[in-house]
């Protein structure tokens, strides 16, 4: 496939925040390898043991990718919702897959795949996705609060700019989603 | 559930969560009445607000780890390799400076990154190419120690350089003309080594060279490093266009061919180079342009600005490089050797300043017929050198090399004047020098040897198990041969320098450690049969003087050493008295089990490390279980445990002790024995601060063996703490002559100095041992310690780092002294944080309070640092024994606290 411009990848951005869902299909593999190379530079040029300054690298992702002539303001938010979205896919990807692979489904597992995840850890976040799926089918906008808090890593405020809500709604919705969802990991 | 009926919990939660605890019950009452489901969701979701963080930390660190390859996040271990830091990134994945746990030495460890299962071809081919790199053995190409895989992941571990890249040299614009020839030598050394092995570098770029402080150039990635970009086929341009800037940098050095697509061959290299030159001496890029297709059809068509656009050039480097880059690779260099040796010529015009010589070099001429000429004419030189020995009848082989020189001078005149007539003259030297050396070797056939070096004998049973015999014996037969007298024997650590440099040539050992003779040996062992050729072999000629055949069973070793002792003393004729012969024959054992043991203990002992020491402990012990009178076997048990106290992560008063009296025990059975009185002035000096016991245990140990370097060194540390500095020095000097190769000979020897107020000279003896190696850590530790004394703590901050790196990370007394510099140098919460990871470190194990106490000391906190070190003399810390000359204390001596401390370890004022 070939690549978007920056243009394309703007007008993908339009059309995900206008609920075209499948936006983010094209955009996902695009935005990830960008992360990917940015993680991998940021890593290399930094002790270990460094963590990544989530937003600043989303933020680098996003002013290489989107053309900056014609943006609205509002994209940059838009393009933090997907990094959430695509750190989600991710993550929990992995951890379905390692799951997948311990209990010998028959998948290969590739050699990156070796010794990220624990066992534990990977069952944790499959609950945790199933759970926020639930929340999501309630009130979708808390399961967003908790994707872009939690899986996007970004602040109240961020996260306030990227709903259009104010900052207290924020607050007062991851309140509730957490006891939501820690019912929901404590009930089986 | 609906979402309506969320709604409506949610709603209610919500308002309870805004109430007080007590005021909750009353309103779920009011609000729920008989609606008793919606009440009990609410209340469990309140049960459920609890504030903690989600799931204990954030997602997102998670997913960007999967995000990044594995290889930047060090994994504790790769292989047998402790990641000690990251040294950054490379084009095939990440690199570390790591320890090898089992030589104790720092290595570069490259992992490769993440490949997956569909490029194992890749990884295939790669792991092929790196093994026949691996073979390369020469000065300027980095030595690659092992190819491995570690769950899955490829690594290389590989020597480590402490330097910088040509990159970095490259960027602060043109370097000198001398400067930049002696690279252009170096480079070219390396790629004509390669090149005889059949190997192709595809990628000589900057960023593929480090220079050393030294000087000292090491090539990286031998036919490895195309595979981490591409790999050479022609779909190579779509990569080029879509991943620009990662291969931006290799396009510029390209060869014409390379670029083209073509098949290349080792003129590829030389282009490279010519490229590198270029820029070293231009301080701009040969080629370069906008987009990395432009840079292409720059290297593929145009020619570069001469390199007098950029400044001031001599002729004959320009021609040499822009011979190096012809298009036609037909009108190159065709091989490195004719690269250096043009770049020899102008290393030597520059020296000896001669501009004129400079500009005439027959690269200027039309380059095909200049070769055929020269090439002619080499080969009519090489002609008579070769049959002119044969021809005054002499088989020696170490007079080859001498002949060589006088073909120089007519192929070199040749060049410039270009007269038949010379050769002949040359032809005339060559005889002359060739009657010289008969005559010379006449005149000094069969001198007395009065020096041999014994080399690790070579372990053929092809079981690496059975190291420990072939060390063993190469061991035994050292002492046993330093017994002789009239004998210089080279002692152990000299020579087994030379074990992973298997192609020394006897020559090069014999002027490295100023021997007259070596002696080489195969061991093979099989079954309970032990064979052992030997060989006793002259330097300068290179040829045998004696070779022999031992075959024992593994039950008879013991006895075997005295044996090749005597025989080989008959050989040397070194006359034997009836005292000389029993010393020499003298087995500190009968029985052959305690024997191997104790070999195995030595072996052991001899790897440095903690573990290795300990495993050492237990087989001198089991030794000793079998034969409780085997005085050698209490020695190594008292140097085992000795080391382990010193090493400053044990604590001493625990294991001192032993050390003590494994030493007297082995006295009490052999009072004749160097080494036991040895041991014993050590543990009297590091433990018991008795000065004057500890001086005439060191004296009797020389007065028994008065060649046993390590006698010398004892007396000599004794000597240096308690300030008597030209004696030490003198007892230190002996010691290396005895012991030329001795690394912590060599270093100790600067820290006296150093302790002696002789900063500088300390310092060039730390110079010279890093020429022995450079990342010997104890040199890196007293450098620091000399910057210090110098004021120079941003140097000495840097050494500390060095010596806690190379140490394998993390030993306190590295710490300590980054500590103390940092503290000295203004950066006090730098210093701070050491001691906080000090702190810590004791937490886990031991720290020596002396360390604790330099460092508050260095912070300028007095009381913290008597504080410490009065600790330190309850714990009868080793260090304590340093007190009196350390000049870091120079801040504490007039208090009347450190002073009574001071006459507590023995000091009189």
């Amino acid at each position: 496939m070939p690549e978007p411009s920056p243009q394309e990848v703007t007008q993908l951005l339009a059309a995900w925040s206008n609920g075209d869902r499948s936006a983010i299909d094209k955009l996902l593999p695009l935005v990830r390898d960008e992360l990917h190379q940015l993680a991998h530079r940021y890593m290399s040029r930094e002790r270990p043991n460094h963590t990544l300054q989530t937003t600043a690298l989303v933020n680098e992702a996003y002013l290489k990718l989107v053309d900056q002539r014609v943006v609205r303001w509002q994209n940059r938010a838009h393009f933090f919702g997907i990094a959430a979205e695509i750190m989600r896919r991710i993550l929990i990807d992995h951890a379905r897959r390692h799951l997948g692979a311990k209990r010998g489904g028959g998948n290969t597992i590739s050699l990156d795949d070796v010794a990220v995840v624990s066992d534990e850890r990977a069952a944790e976040l499959v609950s945790l996705d199933d759970a926020l799926t639930a929340l999501a089918k309630v009130d979708e906008r808390k399961a967003r609060v908790v994707e872009l808090r939690y899986f996007g890593g970004l602040s109240v405020e961020e996260t306030a700019e990227v709903l259009a809500v104010a900052p207290d709604t924020v607050t007062r919705d991851w309140r509730r989603a957490k006891a939501f969802l820690r019912r929901e990991l404590t009930q089986e | 559930m609906k979402p309506q009926r969320w709604k409506e919990i949610d709603r209610v939660f919500a308002a309870v969560l805004e109430l007080e605890p007590d005021a909750r019950a009353a309103y779920l009452d009011k609000t729920c009445a008989d609606d008793t489901e919606l009440r009990k969701e609410v209340e469990s979701l309140l049960a459920n607000d609890v504030p903690e963080s989600l799931m204990g930390h954030q997602a997102f660190e998670e997913a960007t780890r999967l995000l990044t390859p594995a290889a930047a996040h060090p994994p504790r271990h790769i292989g047998p390799y402790r990641i000690i830091r990251s040294l950054g990134a490379g084009g095939m994945g990440h690199v570390y400076l790591a320890h090898d746990e089992k030589l104790n030495r720092p290595v570069a460890v490259k992992l490769l990154a993440g490949y997956n299962l569909a490029e194992a071809e890749r990884i295939r081919r790669f792991r092929r190419e790196a093994l026949a790199a691996s073979a390369l053995n020469h000065p300027n190409i980095l030595t690659i120690y092992e190819i491995g895989e570690d769950q899955g992941q490829n690594f290389i571990a590989t020597e480590f350089v402490d330097g910088q890249t040509l990159l970095e040299l490259v960027k602060n614009g043109p370097v000198s003309v001398t400067k930049t020839t002696d690279v252009g030598i170096q480079i070219c050394s390396a790629l004509s080594a390669a090149h005889a092995a059949g190997i192709i570098h595809r990628d000589i770029k900057p960023a593929n060279i480090m220079v050393r402080d030294d000087g000292l150039l090491k090539v990286l990635d031998f036919g490895i490093a195309k595979h981490g970009e591409a790999d050479g086929s022609p779909d190579d341009q779509s990569q080029i266009r879509t991943a620009a800037g990662a291969v931006i940098g290799t396009v510029a050095y390209m060869s014409p061919e390379q670029a083209r697509g073509l098949p290349i061959d080792q003129r590829t290299d030389l282009w490279s180079a010519g490229v590198i030159l270029y820029e070293l001496a231009a301080g701009v890029k040969a080629f370069h342009g906008e987009t990395p297709l432009d840079t292409m059809a720059a290297v593929i068509e145009r020619p570069p600005l001469p390199l007098s656009a950029h400044g001031h050039a001599p002729e004959m480097l320009e021609q040499i490089v822009f011979k190096a880059l012809k298009k036609d690779r037909q009108a190159r260099y065709q091989t490195a050797g004719e690269m250096i040796s043009d770049l020899k010529q102008l290393a030597k015009n520059l020296e000896a300043g001669d501009e004129k010589a400079m500009r005439s070099v027959h690269a200027t001429k039309g380059p095909a017929a200049a070769l055929t000429d020269n090439e002619k004419e080499s080969v009519d030189v090489a002609e008579i050198k070769t049959s002119a020995p044969d021809r005054v009848s002499t088989s020696s082989e170490g007079n080859r090399e001498k002949v060589e020189e006088p073909h120089q001078a007519p192929r070199s005149l040749n060049r410039s004047g270009r007269n038949r007539k010379l050769i002949l003259v040359g032809l005339a030297l060559v005889l002359l020098v060739v009657i010289g050396l008969i005559y010379w070797s006449y005149a000094n056939r069969r001198p007395q040897i009065s020096s041999i070096a014994v080399m690790p004998f070579v372990n053929d049973s092809g079981n690496g198990e059975v190291e420990y015999l072939s060390d063993g014996m190469t061991d035994s037969l050292i002492t046993s041969l330093s017994q002789l007298p009239q004998l210089s024997v080279k002692a152990r650590s000299s020579v087994f320098r030379y074990k992973n440099n298997k192609d020394a040539s006897p020559q090069q050992v014999g002027k490295e450690l100023n021997v007259q003779a070596v002696l080489n040996g195969r061991v093979i062992q099989r079954g309970n049969d032990v064979t052992l050729h030997i060989e006793l072999v002259d330097v300068k000629t290179e040829t045998a003087l004696w070779s022999g055949d031992y075959n024992r069973s593994m039950t008879n070793l013991a006895t075997l050493q005295g044996e090749i002792a005597r025989d080989v003393s008959q050989k040397l004729r070194v006359r034997l008295s009836g005292a000389d012969e029993r010393r020499v024959a003298r087995n500190y054992t009968a029985n052959a089990e305690a024997y191997q043991l104790y070999l195995k203990g030595r072996y052991h002992l001899l790897k440095v490390t903690l573990p290795e020491t300990q495993t050492g402990i237990s087989y001198f012990q089991q030794a000793i279980d079998i034969d409780p009178s085997y005085a050698l076997a209490y020695v190594g048990l008292a140097g085992a445990n000795r080391a382990l106290a010193l090493s400053g992560e044990l604590p001493a008063n625990e294991y001192m002790p032993k050390a003590k009296a494994a030493a007297q025990k082995a006295i009490e059975i052999d009072d004749t024995l160097a080494e036991a009185h040895s041991e014993l002035g050590l543990t009297m000096l590091w433990y018991d601060w008795d000065w004057n016991v500890s001086e005439n245990q060191c004296k009797r140990a020389l007065e028994l063996d008065s060649s046993n370097p390590d006698a010398h060194m004892a007396y000599a540390h004794l000597l240096s703490n308690a300030g008597r500095h030209a004696e030490a020095l003198a007892e230190a000097k002996r010691a290396r002559e005895l012991d030329p190769l001795n690394l912590k000979t060599n270093a100790l020897e600067g820290l006296f100095l150093i302790h002696a107020g002789r900063i500088d000279e300390g310092l060039d003896r730390l110079q010279k041992t890093f020429e022995l190696d450079p990342n010997f850590w104890f040199a890196h530790l007293f450098a620091s310690s000399a910057y210090s004394e110098k004021g120079m703590f941003d140097k000495a901050v840097a050494e500390a780092r060095k010596a806690r790196d190379f140490s394998g990370g993390g030993n306190s007394v590295s710490m300590a002294f980054l500590g103390y510099a940092l503290a000295k140098s203004g950066k006090q919460a730098e210093a701070r944080a050491v001691l906080k990871e000090l702190s810590k470190l004791s937490a886990t194990r031991y720290v020596p309070p002396y360390h604790i106490a330099l460092v508050y000391n260095g912070l300028g906190e007095r009381e913290q640092a008597l504080l410490f070190l009065e600790r330190g003399y309850n714990e009868h810390d080793p260090k304590m024994a340093f007190l009196k000359v350390e000049p870091k204390w120079n801040s504490l001596r007039s208090d009347p606290r450190f002073q009574n401390l001071m006459k507590r370890v023995g000091f009189r004022s």
